[in-house]
């Protein structure tokens, strides 16, 4: 492999190479220069050419003086033709062999623990083997979507309205809580989101799991009268996503109604009737929240877990927040919002819900930052609205005072 | 060196070595590491005209591709390959295939290839890389001699033998066979 070139001179008897030939000596470093050299140029010189590896117990051949492990050259001689694996002169038998104990002197200088050379070399090759395991990958992929499709159906069945509509759209709104909006991605959607849904059932007491298993038949019924086919959840895919900066209607809602900021990140398919009766929900579960905060303060521990849990599982607040408003979430519906989005000369135009969100983006928004939006409660709705805000403010203290 | 690129005894220890069923531990875990090394550094050096990736899971099979060198009558061509790995690697050569029929002197229709450092002149030095930029230097420089396909080594004589102009006489040839064999 090595061939070196040959220069016919007469007078020569034997062949020098390129290098040999134009080499000149080096001085010598007397002084206290010191001389870096990457560990990675060393590399070929320390190496054994039959395993690759750092050369371990040199060997050199007597005649050529190439290196080998005494392991390797032993069984390639055992094995093969007897000649240098390097430049096929002759070996005859592992007398063509010495000791080279200075060589190995000196990688143990350089390298003094070989064992850590050793574990460094492998966590190399074990990361490479995860790379070109493009089966494992494709494998593991697939089980986080199995996963995922199972978590999916499981809460289609056992869970109320609320998580199933969020489901359908990918909504996972968080309310001024900056962590709750980088999450999502599709491939943390497996690991992540199932995962307090899972866990629920062992960590909240059974209180929690009654009024669930009650809503069964609320959720049936919504769901034949879901605007989104049930299959479509599956086709999900990586669908591109859309964040939104959500405000109250700045004319429209007073002040003290509710003055969050709600930051959400959705599919970009989705309508802006899915997004409005996202905010319907919210808002009744939030208030349904408050209910329970004040009627029993000693859960609340337990309840804020919940909660976590529940804005990054997309609408598993509704599972933590299920308490005693079972009712009002069934009548929840994307008529209760009104959607507007400002035009440059301040005008608040009102929204087609069956516009999608990429649609308006591109038609009104067009710039690359999240797209503002702003809501109020709809004009005929308002009365109904009115009045269940008169009831839960007999109980509840104002949501104005709440915190995102 | 009208045998093909197979002997009897070394195919049967390679049916017996090969998988992940026997050999000994160690032997396996040294020869695991020394294809691992070779994938690093293929992937690494990103030699241009050759590539070799293994095949699944099975680090002992691997899938080679070569492109047809430049100012030969294989330029533009891409030809598959299949490696594999006996248990006795690198001290025994690993079985070499062209999977892309190729009609050339020195291989047959089977994809047997005639190549002396993957038979006697084996060395445990070669590595994927150095076999196949062999085939691939293989490919323009056909040892005549013995061949395994008498046509195709009597049609390249003929190339030799005249001048430049039945260069493209040749290639046309050849496009015919190989489009014959595909």
């Amino acid at each position: 492999m090595a061939a070196p070139v040959n220069i016919q001179t007469p007078s020569k008897t034997w062949e020098l190479s390129l290098y040999e030939l134009h080499r000149s000596p080096q001085e010598a470093i007397m002084d206290g220069t010191e001389v870096a050299v990457s560990p990675r140029s060393l590399h070929s010189e320390l190496m054994c050419p039959i395993c690759l590896d750092m050369l371990k117990n040199t060997m050199t051949t007597k005649e050529c003086l190439h290196r080998f492990c005494s392991d390797c050259i032993v069984t390639a001689l055992r094995s093969g033709n007897k000649e240098c694996p390097t430049c096929r002169k002759k070996l005859v038998s592992r007398r063509s062999l010495r000791r080279d104990s200075n060589f190995d002197a000196l990688i143990s200088k350089i390298y003094p623990s070989r064992d850590e050379y050793e574990a460094h070399q492998r966590r190399v090759l074990e990361r490479l083997n995860r790379l070109h395991n493009k089966e494992a990958l494709s494998s593991s992929i697939e089980e986080g979507l199995r996963q995922q499709a199972r978590y999916r159906s499981e809460r289609n069945h056992r869970v109320k309205k609320p998580t199933q509509e969020s489901d359908n759209t990918t909504f996972s709104g968080g309310e001024d809580n900056g962590d709750t909006r980088s999450h999502l991605s599709h491939d943390s959607a497996p690991s992540h989101t199932p995962h307090p849904q899972g866990q629920t059932p062992s960590e909240a007491g059974p209180s929690r799991k009654r009024p669930r298993a009650s809503d069964d038949g609320s959720v049936a019924e919504a769901d034949s009268a879901s605007p989104t086919p049930p299959a479509r959840r599956h086709k999900e895919g990586p669908a591109s996503e859309i964040e939104l900066v959500f405000r109250p209607h700045p004319q429209l809602v007073h002040e003290h109604d509710y003055n969050q900021t709600r930051y959400v990140k959705t599919t970009a398919n989705a309508t802006v009737d899915h997004l409005s009766k996202y905010l319907a929900l919210r808002i009744a579960l939030e208030d349904g929240r408050t209910d329970r905060e004040t009627e029993d303060r000693g859960g609340r521990g337990e309840e804020g877990g919940g909660d976590t849990g529940g804005t990054v599982a997309t609408g598993g607040g509704g599972g933590g927040g299920g308490g005693g408003e079972g009712s009002s979430l069934s009548n929840i519906s994307e008529k209760q919002y009104t959607i507007y989005i400002m035009t440059r000369g301040g005008q608040f135009p009102t929204l087609n819900g069956s516009l999608t969100l990429e649609l308006v983006n591109e038609k009104y928004w067009k710039v690359r930052k999240p797209l503002e939006l702003y809501y109020a409660p709809t004009k005929d709705q308002q009365q109904q609205q009115q009045q269940q805000q008169q009831q839960q403010q007999q109980k509840a203290s104002p949501p104005s005072q709440r915190e995102g | 060196m009208a045998s093909q690129n197979m002997d009897p005894a070394a195919a049967s220890s390679t049916a017996a070595l090969k998988g992940n069923t026997s050999g000994t531990t160690s032997a396996k875990g040294s020869v695991t590491k020394r294809l691992q090394q070779e994938l690093m550094t293929l992937m690494m050096s990103g030699d241009k005209g050759i590539s070799a990736f293994p095949e699944s899971d099975n680090l002992f099979k691997w899938r080679g591709t070569i492109e047809g060198p430049r100012g030969t009558v294989y330029e533009g061509l891409q030809f598959r390959l299949s490696l594999e790995f006996p248990g006795g690697y690198p001290y025994r050569a690993p079985d070499v295939k062209f999977v892309t029929p190729c009609f050339h002197p020195n291989v047959d229709e089977q994809g047997f290839i005639c190549l002396d450092i993957l038979k006697d002149k084996w060395s445990a030095l070669y590595d994927v890389r150095s076999i196949l930029l062999s085939i691939q230097s293989l490919l323009g420089e056909p040892n005549n001699e013995s061949p395994l396909n008498p046509t195709a080594a009597e049609l390249w004589d003929n190339q030799e033998g005249e001048s430049h102009g039945i260069y493209k006489g040749t290639r046309i040839d050849l496009w015919h066979h190989q489009g014959f064999l595909l």
